[in-house]
């Protein structure tokens, strides 16, 4: 048990679930309406794949150490000296993962709400709250999902139900007008972010009743493509080809609700959206920043580090772009390797290796 | 004073007397037992139920003269007094401890040990309603002061021998009786050890409300969150027994405690479980919402009026601006104003005498919020909200429990100011983490949001009709979970009509 | 005591820190709710070679502590809005200067209505789309119109009854008697296939005898056709009504004939209507045909035919089809013909079925478009009601046609107050 305490399976969907989903429904599909045009909403489902391939990577992985984090089996896998560079490699990607998260969160409270606040004050702020439910543990994590992510859903739906009136289906035609290439192009992007399904593999020993670990974590990756190509429907249905040109294509749509001279001017709800998925999301990472981070050194209480980490994350977080526009084009280009290499490759790599031993790895002491 | 009673009679009565010099309540009335044995009663007037002691004690004693009864006085009760309740006291701390609550104790020369007799009585209140939770619908009875009262209310509503109820003392000075109540098989009794260590655990000058024993037992002390519930109505701490948790009776107030605690068990009034579904569950929805309501309405006022003037609609912000032009003080400014005004009403309400009551009520509503909007010192729309918030704060029927959510509107208010939306919420996500590290014990504070177990969910999101609630809350009632046999729901016979 | 402070420093830092800052620097994006000037309506004009004037109108809250009945408007009092411009060389410069004009800032989360300058129009107006677009606050909601002569002047109107002229143009777009347009209408136009756009267009409304030339109202007169983004030329009011069938945007419509078999009028007033566009490819030769089916109500019947009478309904179906048939078939030529613009969004639908024929002629579409056949073909069914309903009198809130007065002295005649000599109440 290398977390003192445990999650249900459900809440670790709950957790996974923002995980992928926070960050992809603002700034994604704009990027892919460029490079899909009017196919974009099958570019998650095509994303899948990667989304697929990650999870079962980490539940093989999983099954044959089933109570280590990736952390401690690719010690065991490629022996002590390249399993800790392995670890470190973990530590700065996850660094830098959680850095550029909070930056994308408060690019976006920043641009769009509070303009004059100034960055650092929006990403702080959030952190110390972070830090807090970090320093609960993984229970205190799995319970906060469980209470925030239905909610989420819930005012997803419903902003999706207010837009629908404005929604013209015929703007997604013609269809594959040029063949499945450009939502294979536009599905690039989307597929590093399913690849953060890997957190997953931090998450299985920790659960209540892991035989049901795979079943929830397909459930969340069919779920997560579920709402991300809703989101490009609506998205294409409702702003066409205009969509390519907004920065924040879903952010538009909640605008541009007007129902009975009332309901106006609902980007709140989009904020809320944002600010309680990316709220896990960074709770996410934080935490397994922080124990991927208390195991590579070898400490044995993860608890004092919480805070310094916190500052670390904050840092990353200003130095990570000097703007949005850069931070938006890196996650369109380099962002996606690094992710798919690290979420995807090392495993792979990992897993290769475990093949090639054999059946290795005895069930193993928890820390 | 853990001297045991000699036997001779004349070194106990100067150790009690010792004991209880200064003491002008304390008597001690010598007698001679058949005219011959010296005796000693001691009593505490005014807790002792006199003319019974005189008819039942005394009386057979003193004045069977032809044939005095001696011997020792356990001897002596099973003969000559008719009292029903009777305890042997074997020393002196004995001696105390029966006397102060009420007890006579009889001491006989050339005996040792003592009998205390059960005569207490003293002066308390009638069943009344219990003030504050008064239902429209289900019993009137509250608890009172006296421990022997409040449990024989709960024993009256749980006849089986299975309640169990272990009684305690706490306190150095106070002594005061406590009774830990639980029905044996339902109640795990890790959790019955667990009360009981804690409350052994204490040690204080005096407990004289349950109040101190919560604030000494909870898991969370700072936190604002009532982890322990407190009830003035033995049904429902009569419900809380049969859901498997355990109760404490404090001596001296009609407050008993149940324990463990969730978010949704201090947002419940008994009830909802007397009116039928639909109206439960309509009323539960109001509560919900409106708890949301007195936690976040100023701060959304504050917020969206300072922060994101494009929420509202244009014809809506055109008259507050127009209200709110003559206002000198900044939206957020004006919201603390209010509402801290508003909570100090409120106080003043509570305090005051009856008569004068209602004449605040009167000034409070109109004067200040009258003439404050007319003298331009606050905005109508904010009265309004303050008003609705403040409606919104007594739907919450456990007084205690919107003490945290009065509170935290402060905050949030502040944070509303400070940051807009983005800091309601800031502030939200911070409580939710808070309710999501809590536990009383053992059971995390927000089962059964989460962890999630559905089949609670029934009877918290909505409150499922009696017929489907057949297992008891998790995880307190896992010992026992079924606790009513399912096919329960009634229809009418199908055997229709005669043909 | 050492130990436990050290213990705690670390939570005691950092917030404190974090509330220092806080209080040392303030809040930022405060701002009070009056120290905004609420922009309700703006205008782009042309002011010189290279120069826009931005006009907008804000709202004036006036005090009264809630009393807002207490003086009834005299005409100086009334001004509910302030009207002020500004020149600059881009849009960006103008609102810039407009800001020095006014103690509060200039909030736009409230304009909902744009009106550019026909000048302005007719120079090309994607920089003002694009700029608007970006610019966070308005709303991409906002209603957009192109007026005759100046924005400024359209601006500076006192409507009668509604507070404010913004209001006034609101309304009218959404009633939809004409066009309704607003900012992501527009910029899908611009973006999309066919690259036109068009405009509702308005004009000044003559004031009432005895008021100022000032209390008055601008209405839509038209529709403002723009190739790309200049404007080229407008549609009048029934040739806009062409326009919207073709669109299937019509939603209001009244339309009156002199049947053949009958002397007088009747009127016919539109329920409902759905526009269906097939279009067809064969070789070289391109053709759309528009199929509009509509379901129409009698409003008013002056003749002495029998309106229950199914013969009588058919022949009245066949006239109304041909009717709106003429109509549309007069916008088009205009629109295909004469200005070549297409603004009916057949390029989309040519698009949309036939994607590789389209991709051939995307980059000269303003050639093929007048050279695609259009058929209009209309099923029209009527409803007739007796007189007198509730539902017809409902249902005309604008007489928009004109029509001779009955002469009583006909027998079996409507008279005009609705009663009627058969027996039909039966039917209502």
């Amino acid at each position: 048990m290398p977390y003192n305490g445990k999650i249900t399976p459900v809440q670790m969907a709950f957790l996974l679930h923002p995980t992928i989903v926070a960050t992809a429904l603002l700034l994604v599909p704009a990027m892919t309406e460029r490079h899909a045009g009017r196919d974009m909403w099958l570019s998650p489902l095509w994303a899948l794949m990667a989304g697929f391939a990650t999870l079962l990577t980490a539940w093989a992985l999983h099954k044959r150490f089933p109570d280590d984090t990736p952390i401690e089996y690719s010690e065991r896998l490629v022996g002590k000296t390249a399993g800790k560079i392995i670890g470190v490699l973990f530590i700065f990607f996850y660094w830098h993962g959680s850095g550029s998260l909070l930056r994308e969160y408060g690019e976006f409270v920043s641009g769009t709400f509070l303009m004059e606040t100034p960055t650092e004050v929006i990403m702080g702020g959030m952190l110390i709250i972070a830090a807090y439910a970090v320093r609960g543990g993984i229970e205190v994590l799995g319970r906060c999902a469980q209470i925030m992510v239905p909610v989420v859903v819930v005012l997803f739906m419903t902003l999706i139900l207010l837009v629908s009136r404005n929604l013209d289906p015929y703007k997604l035609l013609p269809m594959l007008e040029f063949g499945i290439l450009p939502s294979l192009k536009g599905s690039i992007v989307p597929q590093s972010w399913f690849s953060e399904i890997i957190a997953a593999a931090f998450l299985l020993p920790s659960l209540t009743d892991r035989s049901k670990g795979l079943r929830w974590g397909v459930i969340t990756l069919l779920f997560v493509a579920v709402i991300l190509s809703l989101t490009n429907l609506t998205v294409l249905m409702l702003f066409g080809e205009l969509a390519g040109r907004l920065v924040y294509p879903v952010m538009s749509a909640a605008r541009y609700i007007e129902i009975a001279d009332f309901l106006e001017h609902l980007e709140a709800i989009v904020m809320a959206i944002w600010v309680f998925g990316t709220f896990i999301k960074i709770v996410v990472f934080y935490f397994l920043l922080v124990q991927c981070t208390a195991r590579v050194i070898g400490l044995s209480d993860w608890r004092p580090i919480v805070l310094p980490v916190g500052l670390l994350i904050l840092i990353s977080g200003i130095w990570t772009a000097p703007n949005l526009q850069q931070l938006v084009h890196a996650l369109g280009t380099s962002i996606v390797f690094e992710l798919l290499l690290i979420q995807l490759g090392i495993p792979l790599l990992l897993l290769a290796v475990a093949l090639i031993r054999g059946k290795k790895g005895a069930p193993a002491t928890a820390k | 004073m853990r001297t045991p009673l000699s036997a001779a009679l004349s070194e106990n009565e100067n150790i009690l007397r010792s004991v209880y010099a200064d003491c002008s309540d304390a008597v001690f009335r010598r007698f001679a037992v058949g005219g011959q044995t010296s005796a000693l009663l001691l009593y505490i007037e005014g807790l002792t139920n006199v003319e019974e002691i005189d008819r039942c004690v005394l009386a057979p004693l003193m004045l069977q003269t032809d044939q005095p009864p001696s011997g020792p006085p356990d001897q002596l009760a099973n003969r000559q007094i008719p009292v029903s309740g009777t305890k042997p006291v074997a020393d002196i701390a004995g001696v105390v401890e029966e006397v102060s609550i009420g007890n006579p104790v009889l001491l006989i020369d050339g005996q040792t040990g003592g009998m205390a007799f059960s005569l207490p009585k003293w002066e308390k209140r009638n069943l009344e309603e219990p003030k504050a939770e008064p239902t429209i619908r289900g019993s009137r009875e509250g608890f009172l002061e006296t421990l022997g009262d409040n449990m024989a209310l709960i024993r009256r509503r749980i006849r089986s021998p299975r309640l169990k109820m272990r009684s305690m003392e706490i306190g150095r000075y106070s002594m005061t009786r406590v009774a830990v109540a639980y029905i044996d098989g339902l109640a795990d009794p890790k959790l019955v050890d667990e009360v009981m260590r804690r409350l052994q655990k204490i040690d204080i000058d005096g407990i004289l409300e349950s109040g101190y024993v919560e604030e000494l037992i909870e898991d969370h002390p700072w936190s604002p969150f009532p982890q322990v519930m407190s009830t003035e109505r033995p049904d429902t701490a009569a419900a809380g027994l049969l859901e498997g948790r355990v109760a404490m009776l404090v001596d001296g107030t009609p407050f008993a405690l149940v324990v463990p605690a969730s978010l949704f068990t201090v947002l419940q009034s008994a009830e909802d479980y007397y009116q039928r579904f639909w109206i439960s569950t309509a009323i539960r929805w109001l509560r919900y919402f409106f708890f949301v309501i007195s936690l976040l309405l100023p701060s959304a006022y504050v917020a969206i009026l300072t922060y994101h003037q494009e929420m509202l609609p244009t014809t809506l912000l055109l008259s507050v601006a127009i209200s709110r032009e003559e206002v000198p003080f900044p939206a957020l400014v004006e919201a603390l104003l209010m509402e801290i005004t508003f909570e100090a009403l409120r106080e003043a309400g509570v305090r005051l005498p009856k008569q004068v009551g209602t004449a605040v009520s009167i000034v409070g509503a109109l004067v200040i919020g009258e003439a404050a909007v007319s003298a331009g010192l606050v905005s109508a729309p904010m009265v309004m909200v303050v008003s609705l918030t403040g409606i919104a704060s007594f739907t919450i029927p456990r007084y205690h429990a919107g003490f945290a959510f009065r509170l935290l509107r402060f905050p949030i208010i502040l944070l509303a100011g400070t940051l807009g939306l983005l800091g309601i919420m800031l502030g939200i996500i911070a409580i939710v983490v808070h309710m999501c590290t809590i536990r009383s014990f053992g059971v995390p504070y927000l089962t059964p949001l989460s962890p999630a177990r559905g089949s609670m969910l029934k009877d918290v999101l909505v409150r499922a009709p009696w017929w489907m609630l057949n297992t008891r809350p998790q995880p307190v009632g896992q010992l026992n979970p079924h606790r009513q046999s399912d096919n329960q729901r009634p229809g009418p016979d199908t055997g229709g009509e005669q043909r | 005591m050492n130990s436990l402070i050290s213990r705690y420093r670390a939570w005691l830092l950092v917030p404190c820190l974090a509330l220092t800052s806080l209080s040392l620097a303030g809040c930022w994006d405060r701002t009070e709710v009056n120290d905004l000037a609420l922009v309700t309506a703006a205008g782009i004009d042309r002011a010189g070679e290279n120069a826009v004037e931005l006009t907008v109108q804000v709202f004036v809250p006036r005090a009264g502590g809630g009393s807002q009945l207490g003086q009834p408007g005299s005409a100086a009092g009334d001004e509910r809005s302030v009207v002020r411009s500004a020149k600059g060389k881009t849009i960006a410069e103008a609102m810039a200067k407009l800001q020095e004009r006014f103690p509060r800032r200039i909030f736009w989360g409230h304009a909902e209505v744009f009106i550019i300058g026909e000048k302005v129009a007719r120079t090309g107006i994607r920089e003002y789309v694009d700029f608007f677009l970006r610019f966070s606050q308005p709303r991409e909601h906002a209603d957009i119109f192109v007026c005759k002569g100046e924005a400024k002047k359209v601006l500076e109107l006192i409507p009668p009854l509604e507070r404010h002229q913004a209001e006034v143009l609101r309304e009218l777009s959404e009633s939809k008697v004409s066009l309704h347009v607003t900012l992501k209408d527009l910029a899908e136009m611009l973006v999309g296939d066919a690259g036109d756009a068009a405009l509702p267009y308005l004009t000044t409304l003559p004031p009432p005898v005895g008021k100022g030339q000032q209390h008055t109202i601008a209405y839509i007169a038209g529709t403002a056709v723009f190739r790309d983004d200049r404007m080229i030329g407008t549609l009048n009011q029934q040739k806009t009504r062409g326009l919207m069938w073709l669109r299937d945007e019509i939603k209001f419509s009244v339309v009156t004939l002199s049947p053949e078999e009958a002397d007088g009028f009747i009127s016919f007033y539109l329920l409902r209507s759905r526009t269906k566009w097939l279009p067809r490819i064969e070789g070289d030769r391109w053709s759309m045909t528009v199929e509009i089916t509509t379901e129409d109500d009698v409003v008013e019947n002056t003749t002495s035919l029998d309106l229950l009478d199914p013969e009588v309904t058919r022949a009245l179906e066949a006239e109304l089809e041909r009717e709106i048939v003429r109509r549309i078939e007069l916008t088009l030529k205009q629109v295909q013909q004469e200005m070549k613009v297409d603004i009916v969004g057949f390029a989309e639908i040519f698009h949309r079925r036939y994607p590789r024929e389209w991709r051939k002629v995307q980059d000269r579409w303003d050639e093929k478009f007048p050279e695609v056949e259009v058929r209009v073909e209309v099923d029209a069914k009527i409803f007739p009601h007796a007189p007198g309903s509730e539902r017809a009198a409902r249902l005309l809130p604008v007489a928009l046609s004109a029509h001779a007065r009955p002469d009583r002295s006909r027998r079996g005649d409507v008279p005009l107050d609705g009663r009627r000599s058969r027996p039909l109440s039966h039917l209502v």
